[in-house]
Parts: C-alpha cells; structure tokens; sequence
C-alpha cells in the first residue's frame, strides 16, 4: 500500500513523456528537449518538504492532466480585450502560447531593435538556438524551469543594439481563449540588452473566459553596461489557471534593472525572480502587489544577489489578503564574499482584510562581506483603527474609509509605475477588485 | 445645542469617566483643562464617536438627537467636528480628496448639491490662505511628513472648510510656537459664530489668551470638579490643580 502514492505520482509524470513523444518527434532541438525532459521526471514537481515550496502545494497542479494550448482565434471586438490596448507601444500577442500575427503590431522594428518571436528564431536559427539552450541551463536548473526547456514553442527574442533608446514599450500579451479541456503553455521571454540601451517591457497574461491553464513561462534577460531596463508585468489569468513564473536576470556595470510585479490573476501562482548585480554599479528595484482573495494562493520568491562591489538593491512589496486568499513572500538578499559596499534594502508589508486570510511574509538575508549596508522590514497587520475612524470623523462611511485606506495602501506600489497605460490600466483592474468609493471627489 | 448629562465611560476595566455633566449653548466658546489623565480627551473622542469607549451610564443630545446613537460620519454630517490632537498620516489619500470627500458627503446629507472642482478649489484656497498654508499642501498624502504644526494647521483647515456646528478641538495648541499658534487661533476665531459651538480641550491657559472663552471647566477624577469664567484658567496657571482635586474630594 505504502508505495500507491509513488506510483501514482510516476504515472502522472509519465503523462508528460506521452505528450513529449507525441508532439515533439524530430527536429534539431529534440535532443535538448529530451534531456531537458528527463531532468524534469527525475525531479518530478517539488514538493512542500522543499524548503522553497514551504507554504506552496503544487499537488493540484500536479493531479491535473493538460494537453499542449493550440492556436485558436480570439473573437473578443478590440474594446472588450482584456489587455492593455493603447499607448502599448509594439505589442505582441500570442494566444495559447503561439504567436498571433493578426493581433499583434506589424513586424515593423523600432531602430535599434530585433524582435524576433521563439518560433521564427528556432526555424530559422536552430544552432543559435542550441547554443542559448545550452547556457540557459546552467543558469535555470530547477525541474519547472527544465519543464518548459522540453516543451516550449513560442515566445519573444529582444535584441537591443548597443545606445538604443526605445521610448514606446514593447508589450507582449499572453491570452488564454476558451479551451475545451485543460492546456498548458511554456513560453519563453528572452532579452538581450546591449550597452547603454533603455527599453520598457509589459508583460501581460489574459484570459478570455474562465479557461483551465498551466502556464509555466521563463524569462531570461541581460543587461549589458549602462543598460536600463523598465519590467511591469501583470498576471491576470483565469481564475482555474495555474500559473508558474522564472525571471532570471543578469545586471552588468552601471546597468539598471526594475521589476514591477502585479500577481493578481490566477487559482495558484508562484513568481520565482533572481536577480544577479554582477558587476559594480549594478542596481535592480523590485517592486510587488499580492493581492490574495477568495481561495487564491499567490507566491512571490525573489532573490537578489549582489556578487560585485558597490551594488544596490531596493525592494518594496505589498500583500492585501482577503477572504480565503493566501500570499507568500519570501524576499532574500544574498551578499557574496567580496561585496564590499552593497547596499540593500527590503520592505514587506502585508495587510490582512478577512480573518480567514493569510500572509506568510519572510526576508531573508545571507551576507558574506563585512562592510555592507543592509535592511529588511516585514509587518503583518489589519487596517489601521485610528485612521479608519479619522476618515469616518470627516463625514465619510465606514466603507468608502477602508476603500480609500486599501487603495492607499497599494498605492505605494503603483506609484513605482511610471508608464501611463499601465498605471491606467492597473487602477482600473485595483477598483474592480476592492471596489470604489461611493464620495465624489 | 449640547446637553452632556451624568455621562460614564469606560475603556476596558477602567472607568475614565464618572458622572461628567455639560451644557453647551450656541455661540459659545467652552474651554476643558485638567491634569493628565483626567479624562479629557476621552470626553472629546467620545463625542466624536471613537470606538473603543463604552458608555456605562449618562446621555449626551446634541441638537435635540441622541449623539451617542449616530456612527461617526453620521455625527460628522450632523455637524460635529474633531480636531485631532495626533492627526493622522494616510499617505496615498491626497489632501485635496479627503477634504472635497468630506465635503461633499457633509453638503449630500444636508440635501445641497455637491461643490464642482471650481468652486472646491476657490473655497480652499481662500482658507488656505487664512491658514497661512502653502497649496502644494493640497497635492500631498493627508498629513504625510507634515510638521507637529503643519499638521494642526490642516486640521482647522478642514474645520473652516467644512464648517461645522459643533467643534471639538483635542489640544490643538500643543506643539505649536507662538506664531502658529496664533495662526491656528485666528483660524478658530473666525469660525465663532452665534449659532456654532466650540469645546476645546487644552493643557495651557495661554491659548486662552487668543481664543477668548466663555466658561472653563476643569475636569478632574472623571467628572467636571470646576466652573468658572477665564479667570479660572489664570489661577490654575498660579496654583495649579490640586486645591481643585481637594475641594472636590
């Protein structure tokens, strides 16, 4: 009896095996992929005895069966697309994981920039290819990070020239439709940022409907020296979607990263963000909004290394748990022997709307360089009593004040938001999920 | 306009209140002074409708309503106003939002059509300018990184904005230097009025000097133990509280 939960664990990873073999069957990459696959099943998904998935089960994930998403069409008229669809910039749209040329911007390329989608890059430059593969793996090695190098198809190549400035952000939309049974995708987001170039990349992932999906996407970016790049990304899945997500960032001298993280969508959903400041005058800023309610699991890991002297890191996240919802944050800052200098501060600060909600908030810091500047803050608490009734004692209701005090309380994220779509964009998704006041102002 | 009558109030185990009577008539200016610990910023923020406080005995009736009956922005509607002796920081919510809010939900209520952003700003401004306040105080996060001074000033900004009937000031002069301090009290003064009412509760007798009260009362054990015109805050200031808490023993 003891080893039916093995077996049956077995069986569901050799589900994978099947689908592999079906889909994948030749092709220069099939051997990559295969490798990549059988690290996958040796691993398996990991499970809450790995210090790292502590507060997050994978098990419902694991228990579901998926077929890979295929290309459909998206009938939604453009008003009623639930993605940003002005002041985007160059967009970029793929449905179920595959490219959709009709609604995304025409291939027509900013100066300074390539963009290339997953796909025409394996068809056209399949050694290329392999050779990123083969140096991506040593840097993403965990089992899901291996999952999606054995099944992704599509996704988006960035290639920024050395000095080029690109003012209109580049948007790329990933959009579930309406599947008939449960589909997964495993994109990928690569960007290669060359010395003393800017860009502003949105990340969006939307659904149409209520689909059952597994999104299990890596990104994968490099800033060369000076380089500057502006990250929001929104996590807007279904609400059955699981949804998985690896950033793994590389920062070089003088090079600035920033990450907006909006983890709103989704049944589970776990963003695992590494950020390396590998050489000096590296900084990156991290900034999130977890907000968890009904029976939503949302999980935030960052990690951020200072491996060079004179690297700086701030961090600024925010959890507002409601109903049933949990969130985790685990924010680690680890200062390599030799980063003299670093300079690192962390914030964590999570309120708790329902007493059924819950936050597991935990910084961590490993530091191995004595002359270091680093803090780190968490708090979990309930809206603030005296500044509820200082609302109301000005003639404004009991609902409308915890209304504007939720909405002040995410503000200290949404100010880091500098794109103007975006921020739009976001207050419009923030009232509809905890409402707007009734007071005209 | 105010009728306080044997009113008893605890928080928790401990009775802060025993037994405070006060009748406040249009027009008039009521000072409250006593010790630390006496009760009389209790009295206020019950007033105000501050939860927390449990009524054991007593009544109070404020415009011939039960007060203690209405929520906290229903009293604020009806015309009570709480100056607050720690205003808070509520970064994220500007200035300019809270107040027209407030206003707004105050005109709603008495059946007036909310004020347009024109009209909003012309009042404010004028008022600001009594306050002696910059309008860049307008942009920021309610009392966000406000001065102690700053902070009372925004307070009895909100006050003339909003005009209320009855205002209740919690120590509105303390912290504050001699020339805010004389701001905030031109500010007070100009809202005197026959048909509003202030009770300002205050530590010093030097905000007497400014705001010219008709009665003083010294609240001490919880009740009111002394009645008297200004001249009473001018002996409190030579011999302090203790012949009061003997005489009243």
């Amino acid at each position: 009896m003891s080893v039916a939960p093995a077996l049956q664990a077995n069986a569901t990873l050799e589900r994978y095996r099947t689908l592999f073999e079906e889909r994948f069957t030749s092709g220069p990459l099939l051997e990559a992929r295969r490798d990549a696959l059988d690290a996958f099943l040796k691993r398996g998904f990991p499970t809450q005895r790995d210090e790292q998935w502590k507060y997050t089960s994978l098990r419902r994930l694991e228990a579901r069966t998926f077929v890979l998403g295929e290309a459909a069409p998206v009938s939604l008229e453009p008003a009623r697309r639930p993605w940003i669809t002005h002041g985007g910039g160059f967009r970029l749209v793929f449905v179920n994981g595959h490219w959709a040329p009709a609604l995304s911007s025409p291939m027509a390329q900013p100066p300074g920039v390539t963009l290339v989608t997953l796909g025409e890059w394996v068809k056209h430059e399949p050694d290329a290819v392999l050779e990123y593969l083969a140096q991506a793996s040593h840097r993403s090695a965990s089992a899901l990070e291996q999952l999606n190098a054995a099944f992704f198809e599509d996704g988006l190549v960035i290639r920024l020239s050395p000095n080029a400035r690109v003012d209109d952000p580049i948007h790329v939309v990933h959009v579930w439709t309406s599947t008939t049974r449960p589909a997964m995708a495993h994109p990928r987001v690569l960007v290669r940022a060359g010395h003393h170039s800017s860009c502003t990349l949105i990340e969006q992932y939307v659904c149409c409907g209520e689909p059952e999906s597994f999104t299990n996407v890596v990104a994968i970016l490099d800033l060369e020296e000076g380089a500057q790049v502006q990250h929001y990304r929104l996590q807007q899945e279904s609400p059955k979607a699981f949804h998985i997500g690896h950033i793994d960032v590389c920062v070089r001298r003088d090079a600035r990263y920033g990450i907006h993280d909006f983890s709103l969508g989704a049944t589970l959903s776990r963003l695992n963000i590494r950020v390396r400041l590998q050489e000096p005058g590296a900084h990156t800023d991290l900034h999130g909004l977890l907000p968890p309610s009904g029976t939503q699991h949302l999980d935030t890991h960052t990690l951020i290394e200072h491996i060079a002297p004179h690297t700086t890191s701030t961090e600024n996240y925010r959890g507002i748990a409601d109903g049933r919802g949990r969130g985790v944050f685990n924010g680690k800052v680890l200062v390599h022997p030799g980063a003299q200098k670093t300079d690192a501060h962390q914030s964590s600060r999570n309120l708790l709307l329902s007493p059924t909600a819950e936050f597991n908030a935990k910084p961590e810091l490993e530091i191995y360089a004595d002359d270091v500047k680093c803090s780190h803050g968490a708090t979990i608490g309930q809206l603030d009593a005296t500044a509820l009734f200082y609302l109301r004692s000005r003639g404004i209701s009991e609902a409308d004040a915890r209304v504007l005090l939720i909405h002040a309380f995410a503000h200290a994220v949404l100010a880091s938001v500098e794109t103007p779509a975006v921020r739009e964009h976001l207050e419009a998704l923030l009232a509809a999920r905890f409402g707007s006041t009734q007071v005209t102002s | 306009m105010l009728r306080i009558d044997n009113l008893h109030v605890r928080a928790g185990e401990k009775e802060i209140l025993t037994g405070v009577t006060l009748h406040v008539a249009p027009g008039e200016v009521h000072a409250i002074m006593g010790p630390n610990g006496s009760g009389k910023s209790t009295l206020v923020q019950v007033l105000a409708g501050r939860e927390g406080y449990e009524v054991t005995a007593g009544s109070v009736t404020y415009q011939g309503r039960d007060l203690l009956a209405l929520a906290p922005e229903e009293r604020a509607r009806e015309g009570v106003f709480l100056a607050f002796q720690y205003p808070v920081e509520i970064p994220g919510v500007n200035n300019a939002y809270l107040l027209k809010a407030a206003l707004n939900a105050i005109r709603k209520h008495r059946g007036e059509p909310e004020v347009d952003a024109f009209e909003f700003l012309a009042l404010v401004r004028e008022k600001m300018k009594l306050m002696q306040m910059d309008e860049s105080f307008l942009s920021r996060g309610v009392n966000e990184g406000f001065s102690g001074g700053e902070k009372k000033r925004n307070e009895i900004l909100q006050m003339a904005v909003l005009e209320p009937t009855l205002a209740l000031l919690d120590e509105t002069d303390s912290g504050l230097d001699i020339d805010a301090l004389r701001v905030v009290a031109n500010g007070v003064n100009s809202l005197r009025r026959p048909d509003r009412a202030i009770v300002m509760v205050t530590h010093y007798q030097r905000l007497l000097d400014y705001i010219e009260p008709d009665k003083v009362h010294v609240l001490a054990g919880g009740r009111i133990a002394k009645t008297g015109d200004k001249s009473l805050a001018l002996e409190l200031e030579k011999r302090g509280y203790d012949w009061i808490k003997q005489e009243a023993a």
